[in-house]
């Protein structure tokens, strides 16, 4: 009797800790698959556009520099060849109509008023009160009400490169919208999580002009992700210059020298970012630029500026309808221009050495094949073709009567 | 031995007389060409080829230049589900920039081959006639044999006429079907195979056309039934008199049988260098044989199915899809078993019954078996209802275009206006084929009786 007792709860002990022991290590499975896959995906997809997400969080009239900042990152990215569609602007725009606006409908950035940056051609996607915390998790999540038009979502897919700009007041892990909400790092971060999970993004570009601003990615572990800040822990954002006819500051230290470095450059530069971030000097900027590179897998000096702040695409201009493509022209001739093609390359020409069969049929087949290609014009071939039914069909018949 | 002599005279004689109608087929069919090159090159824009009555998606001349073009940008012409149809028809209708003459000489040829399998029909029904005693003088026809008036009813049919013009590809799936008939009826098993395997082809329903050539290769031209004959050798017992025993020849339907797998090996292996680059054979069957036979397209037309497949459910289209299809093929062998000794009739009746019944039926097709119609004038003289469907097709055709007008155009009536005309037109096209058949078999009838009554004399 006392022997069988301990049998049957040693048996069922044992099954237990098997089934947990099985249970963890098929959960550990899972999560190694899984994290296999995400880490391994942004690799594997080709980068096939470019979003801007321009935010500008504050409102009244002596925040004038922060849109000013927004309006004018905006005119450098449609500059460098984002289109008005993939770029999302959220403004309290409240500046160029505003009653104290010594020029209305007018928003300069430099007190020498040589660019409107309010002039013709500006679109913005959230105005005014629209611009709230929700909005713009919504908008970087995707989760829209049905009714929100197209123009105003984030239709990015796996292959986009992102931009968001974010500019206003913040401080120790946290940026204030329109003076009566807090973003947090966290939320942002869970934000930034939820975009990768749903593939969302190929890579994300994060630049922040607040005080403080690098508190902000305290919290981001998602893959894929850079970010730039205008200063640390501790420090403020200090504004370039006051215009006195205006009766503002104009622009922010940061943004003022992001601007500079990019009025040299046009849509065809291959200027890196790790240019960029060199080329900002804590003594200029009265604070000391941040930017977090360990989410990020590609070596910097190799990724050119334009794949977040522009948009290269390489367009091939025919003449007739009908004859776009000569015959051996490959799709691979027409692809825009990414920063990944040796790898892809070397990855296709391994899948095809995989691929190459033994059987002997298949090489016979294939010979043949190999064979005709080298006919050439394998629609004359067709065409002979056609034309030799006629005088089988007539010898043909001419036998049988 | 004179008495073959004088049969040969006989028919010679006969053919000699019809050879001024010869003279009025010849001018007529020049002035329909003329007409139709003067409709085609007419200065304002007739809009035929985007009409639903002429171009469906398989024989549209806009999918054929899509799906052109689509192989000159080295892809797949059947990339983006426009272009249905043959890749050999690229190839020839491709690059043409005059095909509206292709369509105009396919018409002709059409129309020279159906005089030519009229005046072989009309030679053996005569042999037929005469071997049965029954030939005399009021069976003459006038001045234009039956061929003659079969190939100008095809020419002059306003059907064929905006077909051709319209530039859809139906006039060329009836120049290889009209082929197939001429090489069975002349006994050319070579021609008959090159012409059912395109038409097969070309487009999927003349497939059913194997059984009547086979019978045609087999038994030749129409004849009365062959009882009659044999009821006759009893009678003639210790006449001398040659028998007109008709015996299926196995040798050409087994000739028939070679060239056909001859010549589909060979336009498979055209084919598939056609669509070796982009695409496969497989995706070709697809997209041509598949495409209609699971009736992907819904946009209106002339026939029946378009309206009820989209109402259908999606659970039920499978099945309605086989019944709709063996509507087709459950009457191919009781029409078969009573026809078989007339398989140029059995050809016309299945020509018909798939014209009205496939999936995306154009006046192209009816203008086919219409022409044919005309084939069987002497035995069909006695026709019921002749005027009445003459009424109803021209009502038809006037009514349908003004429905399609007032649906789409000016939204003043909807899609049941426009099917009502296309079930008057079905049910016109059914009273046809079932008044046409039954006064074949009262020919026969009255063939049979009189032969009895001569035999009892």
């Amino acid at each position: 009797m006392r022997s069988k007792l301990p049998d049957a709860a040693s048996s069922r002990k044992m099954a237990a800790s098997s089934a947990v022991v099985a249970i963890l290590a098929s959960i550990w499975l899972c999560s190694s698959i899984a994290a296999d896959a995400s880490g391994s995906s942004s690799e594997t997809t080709m980068h096939t556009n470019n979003w801007a997400v321009l935010v500008c969080t504050s409102r009244f009239w002596f925040n004038y520099r922060h849109m000013a900042n927004t309006l004018s990152l905006y005119r450098t990215v449609k500059r460098l060849g984002i289109p008005d569609e993939r770029i999302i602007l959220m403004l309290a725009d409240d500046m160029a109509c505003n009653s104290r606006n010594k020029y209305p409908a007018q928003v300069f950035n430099n007190e020498n008023h040589w660019l409107n940056l309010y002039g013709d051609n500006v679109e913005v996607d959230y105005r005014g009160y629209e611009v709230t915390v929700e909005n713009f998790l919504r908008v970087l999540t995707g989760r829209h009400e049905s009714a929100v038009p197209r123009s105003k979502r984030l239709l990015s897919d796996e292959g986009s490169h992102i931009l968001l700009y974010m500019t206003g007041h913040g401080g120790d892990e946290f940026l204030k919208f329109q003076d009566s909400e807090e973003l947090q790092s966290h939320d942002l971060a869970d934000a930034v999580k939820q975009m990768k999970e749903k593939h969302r993004f190929k890579e994300l570009l994060i630049m922040v002009d607040t005080c403080q601003a690098a508190t902000l990615f305290n919290q981001l572990h998602s893959p894929g992700v850079l970010a730039i800040a205008s200063s640390m822990k501790g420090e403020n954002s200090y504004s370039h210059h006051l215009d006195s006819d205006v009766g503002v500051s104009v622009v922010d230290r940061f943004t003022f020298y992001t601007l500079a470095f990019f009025e040299r450059l046009n849509m065809y530069d291959n200027a890196s970012l790790s240019r960029l971030f060199n080329s900002y000097d804590p003594n200029l900027l009265m604070s000391n630029a941040y930017y977090r590179t360990d989410l990020y897998q590609r070596n910097l000096q190799e990724v050119p500026v334009t794949n977040f702040f522009g948009s290269v695409m390489e367009t091939v201009h025919t003449d007739s309808a009908y004859r776009a493509f000569p015959q051996k022209n490959t799709p691979r001739e027409t692809r825009i221009r990414t920063g990944n093609t040796a790898e892809d390359d070397s990855r296709r020409s391994i899948l095809t050495d995989m691929t190459k069969a033994e059987c002997p049929f298949t090489r016979i087949v294939s010979s043949l094949e190999s064979k005709m290609e080298t006919v050439g014009n394998l629609d004359s071939l067709v065409n002979y073709g056609l034309v030799m039914i006629l005088p089988v069909l007539v010898v043909s018949v001419w036998l049988s009567t | 031995m004179p008495t073959a002599n004088t049969e040969e005279e006989n028919s010679k004689s006969e053919l000699q007389k019809n050879h001024g109608g010869g003279g009025g087929f010849t001018r007529w069919a020049v002035v329909a060409v003329i007409f139709r090159l003067a409709l085609i090159y007419f200065p304002g824009n007739l809009n035929l080829s985007s009409r639903p009555e002429v171009s469906t998606p398989l024989t549209s001349i806009r999918r054929l230049a899509e799906g052109y073009w689509l192989k000159q940008s080295s892809m797949s012409p059947y990339a983006g589900s426009m272009y249905h149809g043959s890749p050999l028809l690229l190839s020839v209708l491709g690059p043409l920039t005059v095909k509206s003459l292709v369509f105009v000489l396919a018409d002709l040829i059409s129309s020279i081959l159906i005089r030519a399998t009229g005046r072989k029909l009309q030679i053996a029904y005569r042999k037929s006639l005469k071997s049965l005693n029954l030939l005399n003088k009021s069976t003459d026809s006038g001045a234009l044999s039956s061929g003659d008036i079969a190939a100008l009813v095809y020419l002059w049919n306003p059907f064929t006429i905006v077909a051709c013009v319209g530039l859809s590809t139906s006039p060329v799936e009836n120049l290889f079907t009209i082929l197939t008939l001429y090489g069975a009826a002349t006994g050319l098993a070579p021609l008959a195979a090159f012409g059912w395997v395109m038409a097969t082809h070309l487009s999927l329903y003349p497939a059913i056309l194997i059984i009547p050539v086979i019978l045609l290769l087999g038994y030749g031209p129409d004849a009365p039934p062959s009882k009659l004959f044999r009821s006759k050798e009893h009678g003639k017992v210790g006449d001398g008199k040659s028998s007109q025993e008709i015996i299926f020849s196995w040798r050409r339907v087994f000739h028939l049988l070679v060239w056909t797998s001859l010549w589909s090996v060979y336009v498979l292996v055209l084919c598939s260098i056609s669509v070796k680059q982009h695409g496969s054979l497989q995706e070709m069957f697809q997209r041509t044989y598949g495409f209609i036979l699971t009736v992907e397209d819904l946009s209106p037309n002339i026939g029946v199915l378009w309206y009820f497949f989209a109402e259908v459910f999606d659970f039920f289209r499978d099945f309605f899809l086989i019944v709709f299809h063996s509507n087709i093929l459950f009457m191919i062998l009781p029409l078969a078993i009573r026809l078989k000794h007339r398989p140029c009739f059995l050809a016309f009746v299945y020509i018909a019954i798939s014209s009205m019944l496939k999936s995306y039926p154009s006046v192209g097709d009816s203008a086919l078996y219409l022409g044919l119609l005309g084939l069987f004038l002497d035995e069909l003289a006695d026709m019921q209802f002749s005027f009445f469907l003459f009424c109803g097709y021209v009502g038809v055709s006037l009514l349908s275009p003004v429905m399609h007008n007032l649906w789409i155009w000016r939204g003043t009536g909807n899609a049941n206006f426009y099917y009502a005309t296309a079930m008057a037109y079905a049910c016109f096209q059914i009273v046809l084929v079932v008044e046409s058949v039954s006064s074949m078999l009262n020919h026969d009838r009255k063939l049979t009786k009189l032969s009895t009554s001569k035999l009892q004399k």
